[in-house]
């Protein structure tokens, strides 16, 4: 997969407080790309040099191949965590200008506003002023002026916050359409659900570095515990019997009506085929699977303290 | 520079499509020309007696002058030339209120000075010129022609009365002209203040709503700064073509219907057509218009005042706005930086106060400075525009215009630098350590 976004050796500090130090990621073409980080980690300095508001003390950005230059921003939607709207303007003229803005001639923005007002079923909100909208419509009308102009690059920070869950799942929906259709998507986000779902790779940034970056398997993979469930049907010591001294029990939980859910980890070499052929015969496995972290563990596991 | 004229384009169509911008901007002009009206109409001056003393060495009127009973004014010759300087001075002329200056070369070219103690009404005016050319036209007729008066004053051409301060014979005090260009400049700068606030709050709240990262993410901050600036100050432009028009129109209205042209000698003649002293009576009554009648129709010029006037506003506008759109950048909350403002009103206030120095002392030597300084320059510029230049130093309007012009963009320069710096900085309580850093910084 083709490199859209290269960045080097980045870094950038306001009144000698560093914001980010020596980062360097790479975004591939049409892949879903998360930038997690705590509060104040740097994700949003890094947006902001992405899409050229603020310039680097060091370090390159590549877009496309080459030294990004202004014209690239063209190719670029933002959606900045903390956006607003001319309140006194309406939806429409509002759409227009940011369209404009973002090199599209008057006759492109017009159809454009047009498909996207067919898409959220917001035709009727043209006329209206911003001000007369609920911050959930205003959102909508934010999200779409971002992708207006077709962009091949799209960056949203915090695209969920304020949406309620059925709007959420829109935008989802929307976000994983464009990546079908090529576009590139970089999400910063502190919902780490979200990441598991519909990122295909992350970077973590911490205290103005780079923590770690890969997909979304890598991550999770780099912190599994060698943790594996089972859930059966049958007697828990028949159970325990054919596990004998190869793998340690490490939580029961009890389902009723002779089902249990066994959290097991393997004892010296053991691989997962082991355990399953110790049990069949012995108990009726419903399922068995390996436990990967969540996000959120992988995200607090990297970022907390090492106690 | 696409991006910057979106900018303008939507700044200048957010502040027309408001309301107080269309109400300011009709009933602005209204309210100013009922001022006007006013001040022509309540400032008339009391009406006056006056005793004129006619100095004729060439005893060319002959010591005749037909007044038709005219009691307003009196004449008296002296068949000797009388200095304008003795006559200011000298205990015998205390008790005539002017002098009539009639030298020999009045019949070849056709002009009179009149002395005067106390500015003269423009119905004094009327009276004294009406009675000298009438007996001047008689002579005229006679010695030059031969042909009847009533004949010559078809074809005549008319005599040019000059009204001078006997003690300010060469207008080097303040005059009403002065005033006039101080309040052109006085009205520059309340403008400039009005747009330029317009500038600073327009900047604070898309900073407060946050809509300026989505705009920063599609033009550099210098675009967005120069095209919030453009934008307004199209609509500042636009206003104040309106106000031009309005109070223009209200002007030549008044002209032709309240106040019209008592010098057009037509219309004396239409109104007085015989030597009848109530006719007269009547017909100077009617004319006792004040001297802003006068200044404003007579001794402004308009065309070039107004001229050099939306140059200087567009160039001071520049400069100030600039400063206005700095510290709004800077402003960590709509309610802080407030004490920054306060330093650029002292500016203006120190511009005003420059214009009114400049039209007591225009040459001394501050005067000067305060011409070229780019800060003071739109209306001490206005002052002497309207005083008038001395044949010669023209230039020095260029000259002051060019500096405000490298002013104003060395200003946006700054501006700029301070606008990238400080536009996407929330929460803080601006200080002055804030805008140094943010200038030095690149």
């Amino acid at each position: 997969m083709d490199t859209i976004l290269d960045i080097r050796n980045i870094s950038k500090s306001f009144f000698r407080k560093a914001a980010l130090t020596d980062v360097s990621i790479t975004v591939k073409k049409g892949e879903i790309y998360g930038v997690m980080g705590p509060n104040g980690a740097g994700k949003t300095t890094l947006i902001r040099i992405i899409n050229r508001i603020i310039e680097p003390d060091q370090g390159s950005v590549r877009f496309d191949g080459d030294i990004m230059t202004d014209s690239d921003l063209s190719k670029i939607g933002y959606l900045p965590e903390e956006r607003g709207l001319y309140r006194s303007m309406t939806v429409y003229n509002h759409a227009m200008f940011l369209a404009r803005l973002r090199g599209l001639n008057k006759k492109d923005a017009e159809a454009k506003i047009n498909d996207w007002f067919d898409a959220f079923d917001i035709q009727d909100w043209r006329k209206k002023r911003i001000e007369e909208l609920s911050k959930g419509m205003a959102q909508k009308i934010q999200f779409i002026c971002t992708v207006l102009h077709e962009p091949n690059l799209l960056i949203l920070d915090e695209p969920f916050s304020g949406f309620d869950p059925v709007n959420v799942e829109l935008i989802k929906k929307e976000l994983i359409h464009m990546r079908s259709k090529g576009k590139t998507i970089i999400l910063s986000t502190h919902n780490m659900k979200s990441v598991e779902e519909i990122c295909d790779r992350a970077v973590l940034i911490n205290e103005s570095r780079k923590i770690t970056e890969g997909s979304i398997t890598e991550l999770q993979d780099a912190r599994k515990l060698g943790l594996y469930a089972v859930r059966f049907r049958g007697n828990m010591i028949a159970f325990v019997n054919a596990l004998w001294t190869g793998f340690e029990v490490e939580r029961k939980e009890v389902l009723g009506d002779d089902r249990f859910l066994m959290h097991l980890k393997m004892r010296s070499d053991r691989q997962f085929d082991d355990l399953l052929r110790v049990l069949i015969g012995q108990v009726s496995i419903e399922a068995a699977w390996e436990v990967k972290p969540s996000m959120q563990d992988v995200f607090i596991g990297l970022v907390s303290p090492v106690e | 520079m696409n991006n910057s004229w979106h900018i303008a384009s939507r700044e200048f169509r957010e502040r027309i499509g408001s309301r107080s911008y269309v109400l300011f901007s009709i009933f602005g002009p209204l309210v100013l020309l009922g001022f006007v009206y006013l001040l022509f109409l309540a400032g008339d001056v009391p009406e006056q007696r006056w005793k004129v003393l006619i100095s004729d060495k060439a005893g060319i009127m002959e010591n005749k002058i037909f007044t038709s009973g005219d009691k307003a004014v009196t004449y008296s010759f002296v068949d000797d030339y009388v200095d304008h300087d003795e006559f200011a001075d000298a205990k015998k002329f205390q008790e005539f209120d002017a002098l009539l200056e009639i030298n020999e070369k009045i019949l070849s070219n056709k002009i009179a000075f009149v002395f005067y103690r106390e500015e003269p009404s423009t119905s004094m005016q009327m009276r004294v010129r009406y009675h000298c050319e009438r007996r001047l036209e008689e002579v005229i007729a006679q010695e030059l022609y031969d042909m009847p008066v009533q004949k010559y004053r078809k074809i005549k051409t008319p005599i040019g009365f000059s009204f001078r301060d006997v003690y300010d014979p060469y207008g080097m005090a303040a005059d009403l002209k002065g005033w006039a260009g101080f309040f052109f400049g006085a009205l520059i700068f309340v403008f400039i203040f009005l747009f330029g606030m317009t500038i600073l709050r327009s900047v604070v709240r898309e900073k407060s709503n946050r809509i300026v990262e989505v705009l920063l993410a599609s033009v550099s901050p210098n675009q967005l700064m120069t095209g919030k600036i453009i934008g307004i100050g199209m609509s500042a432009f636009l206003q104040f073509t309106i106000w031009i028009t309005i109070v223009s129109s209200g002007l030549y209205l008044m002209r032709e219907t309240v106040f019209p042209d008592v010098r057009d000698a037509s219309n004396v003649e239409m109104m007085i057509t015989e030597d009848d002293a109530s006719q007269q009576e009547q017909f100077f009554g009617s004319m006792e218009y004040n001297e802003f009648v006068d200044l404003v129709y007579e001794r402004m010029q308009f065309s070039n005042t107004l001229g050099f006037f939306f140059v200087f506003f567009i160039a001071g506008y520049l400069f100030y706005g600039a400063f206005f759109a700095a510290i709004g950048s800077t402003m960590g909350s709509e309610s802080d930086g407030q004490q920054f403002v306060i330093p650029i009103i002292l500016l203006l206030c120190f511009a005003l106060y420059s214009g009114y120095y400049a039209l007591h002392y225009p040459d001394a030597p501050l005067s000067k400075w305060l011409h070229y300084l780019p800060f003071t320059s739109p209306v001490v510029v206005m002052v002497k525009l309207a005083q008038g230049y001395e044949p010669g130093h023209a230039y020095e309007l260029y000259v002051a215009l060019l500096i405000l012009l490298a002013g104003a963009f060395a200003m946006l320069g700054i501006a700029g630098r301070l606008y990238k710096n400080g536009i996407l900085q929330f929460g803080h309580r601006l200080q002055l350590r804030h805008l140094i850093k943010w200038l030095r910084r690149s």
